[in-house]
């Protein structure tokens, strides 16, 4: 049930220097913040709306490569057709992979105004669409090829295996489809972590060992031409961003701080607060409520990288992160002794106070997902009054940090209130049997909700049901923020 | 905000699309090289890379030595062989030398073949012997092209028909 007896209400505290705030009501000083976000969220769209056009724009530009090639305007016959059709495909399929490279290479750019895990959703998008270009372009240059030379698909493809390059290329091609078969979430399910990550590295091969064809057995991208000169830039430019912020920085970023494990500290069943220590942590630049992915360098957890918040935000020589073990890998986690050297990629992440828009704050958290709201609400310049904080858990034993939450949410002036127990039963619900019953609502624990900017983190299957209830209340869509940990 | 990505990108995609449209329209079949006086220099400057650069350099030597070099013997009945001009099509040039014996053309050899990439290569290896028995029956340029390869057949013929005509049979 919800706690109201609980909330740290600062009302009495503060009522005492009310007359002083009066002379600047918390709510106006909160619409100037707010128009403040309003204006930086405008940015950030237009960022990314410019980000989003310009990958529509290459597509098309692959296509524009085909139509400046020589007799793109006269195709003729059904072998022609198919051909062409096939080139097209598999431009635009290529094009799109580069486009996915970028989505998945933890630009700084793009998460700032996208938001990494929204870029990755993307990338997921695309993934099968992608592979249908590939195949289509695969078949019917075989189809076409074989229709102008009167032979037959077996024949073409015999044919075209002994063509310069293409085993490569076909090579490229059972990569890709491997990559994206891997990826199915039914198949992923059933895949070790690792596996579907090794999998997935794969793409770069599969990317790498397409090339080749492409220059040499088409002639559209023929030596020479702009077109060759434009498409190999394409491809320096994806790969060296992967190179650059998938590998180059986070080997800087772990060299320069030097992170290792001072503590493992059990904070409730299954769950470790790892506190770690290293040079100039402060200067990470973490926002409250980000994330990291981290390597612990002992015999047994160096190949698990784990994407996990930051659970306070980082001093200058101390950070700490909490773990809950869901999976194989992170069970290990509590495991690890003091000393242990760290390799950190981030920190990442828009779940943070820049990514506000309103005038008021609704934090909603279950379980492990109070880590980042934990810290958000550390490192958010709150008014008294503007930010209300609702922490779920099961049980006594899921209300790890929530002590910590609340001296938070006092300082700030936040309300607080807290919700235990299982889950509704008689209908699907985010909240437990007895606050559905008691007609508990968003709209009742946050009074302010339209006009509040709404992080929500907990379970997937949870939070999706919160956000659904805040859609349904009207909250815009901006103002809606859910953490997702998936990589 | 979607709306607005999706919008913005069709259409700058439509724009970029357009552009792309008014660029291209070069003919698929380039004209045939011309006579030996403009030296072959192909056609438009797409037909790109080496295989664009060689093609205008040896187009312009097989042009001159085309009309003067090869053929021992003018008049009626000639023997030697000549040097077709070279046609660039959009996959690379095509020229040929045909070996003629008293008025009789006894070889067709090819000397340069559409070559612009790998599948260019496969088809014109393909082609190239069935035109040569095509045009040693035939006898003259009026040979059938050999489906799948339309373009190295069209540049084989209009070269096979200037080392013809350079032969005077």
């Amino acid at each position: 049930m919800i706690d109201t007896a609980r909330p740290t209400r600062p009302t009495p505290r503060h009522s005492g220097d009310g007359a002083v705030r009066g002379t600047l009501p918390p709510a106006e000083s909160l619409e100037v913040a707010a128009r403040r976000r309003r204006r930086a969220g405008r940015r950030r769209n237009a960022v990314t709306d410019l980000l989003g056009i310009l990958a529509w724009v290459s597509a098309a530009g692959a296509v524009m490569l085909w139509l400046v090639s020589p007799g793109s305007h006269t195709v003729v016959g059904i072998g022609g057709w198919l051909t062409d059709a096939g080139i097209v495909a598999g431009l635009v399929a290529t094009d799109l992979v580069l486009v996915m490279l970028v989505l998945a290479a933890r630009v700084p750019l793009i998460d700032r105004t996208f938001g990494q895990d929204n870029a990755i959703a993307v990338h997921r998008s695309l993934g099968k669409p992608v592979l249908y270009l590939l195949l289509a372009h695969g078949a019917l240059l075989t189809l076409g090829y074989g229709a102008s030379a009167g032979t037959g698909p077996i024949a073409e493809t015999i044919a075209l295996f002994s063509t310069p390059d293409m085993p490569l290329a076909y090579l490229g091609l059972g990569l890709f489809v491997a990559v994206v078969v891997s990826s199915l979430v039914a198949v992923r399910r059933r895949l070790p972590y690792e596996a579907w990550h090794v999998i997935h590295l794969l793409s770069y091969a599969a990317v790498l060992v397409a090339l080749p064809h492409m220059l040499s057995v088409g002639s559209v991208l023929a030596q020479g031409t702009w077109q060759r000169v434009y498409w190999i830039a394409l491809y320096v430019l994806a790969l060296s961003l992967i190179a650059l912020y998938r590998f180059a920085l986070p080997l800087v970023v772990t060299l320069r701080h030097r992170i290792r494990v001072v503590g493992v500290e059990p904070i409730a069943p299954g769950v470790v607060s790892i506190h770690l220590a290293g040079r100039d942590l402060d200067r990470l630049g973490t926002e409250g409520g980000q994330y990291g992915v981290w390597r612990f360098w002992t015999a047994r957890t160096w190949w698990h990288a784990h994407p996990v918040s930051f659970s306070a935000v980082p001093g200058r020589d101390r950070a700490r992160i909490t773990v809950r073990d869901l999976g194989a890998g992170s069970a290990r986690l509590g495991r690890i002794t003091p000393g242990a050297f760290v390799s950190l990629e981030g920190p990442y992440g828009l779940f943070t106070s820049r990514a506000r828009t309103a005038p008021y704050l609704a934090l909603v958290a279950s379980g492990i997902g109070i880590t980042p709201v934990r810290s958000l609400l550390e490192d958010t310049d709150l008014r008294p009054g503007e930010a209300t904080v609702l922490l779920r858990g099961t049980d006594a034993d899921q209300q790890y940090l929530w002590h910590e939450t609340a001296d938070l949410a006092e300082v700030t002036g936040s309300r607080l209130y807290t919700m235990v127990g299982h889950r509704s039963r008689s209908r699907e619900s985010w909240m437990t049997e007895e606050d559905v019953r008691r007609g508990v609502s968003l709209r009742s624990v946050f009074p302010n909700l339209l006009q509040a900017d709404l992080y929500v983190c907990g379970p997937r299957a949870w939070s999706d049901l919160v956000v659904r209830e805040a859609r349904l209340a009207g909250v815009p869509e901006h103002q809606i923020h859910q953490e997702r940990f998936e990589s | 905000m979607r709306a607005r990505v999706i919008a913005g990108g069709v259409v700058s995609s439509i724009a970029v699309l357009v552009v792309g449209w008014q660029l291209g329209g070069q003919p698929a079949v380039t004209a045939p090289a011309q006579q030996s006086t403009t030296s072959g220099s192909g056609t438009t400057g797409t037909s790109t890379g080496t295989s664009g650069s060689t093609g205008t350099g040896t187009g312009t030597t097989g042009g001159t030595t085309g009309s003067t070099g090869t053929g021992t013997t003018g008049g009626s009945s000639a023997t030697g062989t000549f040097t077709g001009d070279t046609t660039q099509t959009r996959y690379g040039p095509v020229q040929v030398q045909i070996t003629v014996a008293k008025g009789t053309i006894t070889d067709v050899t090819a000397l340069q073949l559409t070559n612009s990439d790998g599948r260019s290569v496969q088809i014109s290896q393909q082609a190239a012997p069935i035109l040569r028995q095509e045009a040693l029956q035939a006898q003259s340029a009026q040979i059938q092209s050999v489906s799948g390869a339309t373009f190295t057949s069209e540049g084989y013929t209009t070269s096979l028909q200037s080392a013809i005509d350079k032969a005077g049979l």
